[in-house]
């Protein structure tokens, strides 16, 4: 059963997902929540595992996640299943490409899907920060590292490579 | 730009950008320039830059999208399949790899100082990721209101996020049908 649930999510992700790698992400929390398959933690750890691992972020996440939550055949679905309204969808708009990115409907659609995708990741960033609020110490080092983002663009393995180390060195020397 | 690729030629070829991508998909643009414009001339420049502007604004996951356009401008519909399950394969198998290397130090104090740390860089990630979006998500005002409207949804209900979307998109072609009557009137 467990299979079929994870084809079918992961169908509504490649099909609703809008905007990239991350944009699989609020879809993700929201399955952890609903099937208990993983934790908002766990979550947090595919996310930088899929940041620092070859491929697309979003091919990662389905893949992890679905090993997570159903091994191997688990994962083989879940990527699958994420790929295939794509292979549809393009199968149909190749024939009717020049057509498609003019049409008043497809406009109006990603018009609307923009601000939205954007709300769902927004959502999800505030409630990662939110539920680390009482560890000062991650606070800290998180907004001493968001404003450095904010002033020059820097790799995704930069940030995780740095606070990995970070981490590393304060729990296994018991520094705090 | 006749010369047909064979489907085992193409797959390799997928296999190795799927193993470039590193972090997101936006690299990947040039790295098809390199190996389907310029080396192999099989597409043309501009092909491309379609493919890669349209994949951007469908949904699911922008590489894969547009692999599977190349795949099937190159082969049709045998080309696409194929294209998508060469440009996934490299990711697959390496966090299959690693996953099960990690399950079983996930509980030294090694990795679990690691994974502290890596979630303070996981926020600041995401916060990044909200803001690249931000900059492109706005045509005008009343866009404002449906990604408050979405966030509010999102923070304060348990709904799905695909509700909406769904709504949002719906929102998208209402107000814009009503702008286009409001402008012919």
């Amino acid at each position: 059963m467990i299979f079929v649930h994870l084809f079918y999510e992961f169908f509504k992700i490649g099909l609703f997902s809008f905007g990239g790698g991350y944009a699989t992400i609020p879809f993700l929390y929201h399955i952890g929540e609903v099937y208990g398959w993983f934790s908002a933690v766990d979550l947090e750890r595919m996310i930088a595992i899929a940041s620092v691992t070859p491929g697309p972020v979003g091919v990662n996440m389905a893949t992890y996640t679905g090993l997570t939550s159903g091994g191997l055949v688990g994962s083989l679905i879940a990527t699958t299943a994420i790929t295939i309204p794509s292979l549809i969808l393009i199968v149909i708009i190749s024939k009717i490409l020049k057509k498609f990115r003019e049409n008043f409907y497809v406009k109006a659609v990603i018009y609307g899907l923009k601000p939205a995708s954007c709300a769902l990741l927004a959502s999800v960033a505030l409630q990662m920060i939110l539920s680390k609020t009482n560890d000062i110490y991650a606070m800290g080092i998180f907004v001493a590292f968001l404003t450095m983002s904010f002033l020059t663009k820097k790799d995704p393995l930069f940030y995780l490579g740095i606070t990995g180390l970070i981490g590393l060195i304060i729990k296994t020397f018991h520094i705090i | 730009m006749n010369t047909k690729m064979s489907l085992l030629r193409l797959f390799l070829l997928f296999v190795k950008i799927g193993a470039i991508l590193l972090g997101g998909g936006y690299v990947i643009l040039p790295v098809m320039k390199a190996e389907f414009v310029e080396k192999n001339k099989l597409i043309s420049e501009d092909d491309l830059i379609d493919y890669f502007a349209i994949s951007q604004s469908l949904p699911g996951i922008i590489a894969a999208n547009i692999s599977i356009f190349v795949g099937y401008k190159l082969r049709r519909t045998i080309g696409a399949i194929i294209a998508v399950i060469g440009v996934t394969f490299a990711p697959f198998w390496s966090i299959v790899l690693l996953a099960s290397v990690i399950s079983k130090y996930l509980h030294t104090d090694f990795m679990q100082g690691i994974f502290w740390g890596v979630g303070i860089g996981v926020m600041v990630l995401m916060v990044q990721a909200t803001r690249e979006m931000w900059a492109k998500a706005f045509e005008d005002k009343f866009a404002y209101l449906i990604f408050f409207a979405g966030l509010g949804v999102m923070l304060f209900t348990n709904l799905s996020p695909v509700l909406v979307v769904i709504s949002s998109a719906i929102i998208g072609v209402i107000y814009k049908s009503l702008i286009n009557r409001g402008r012919s009137v």
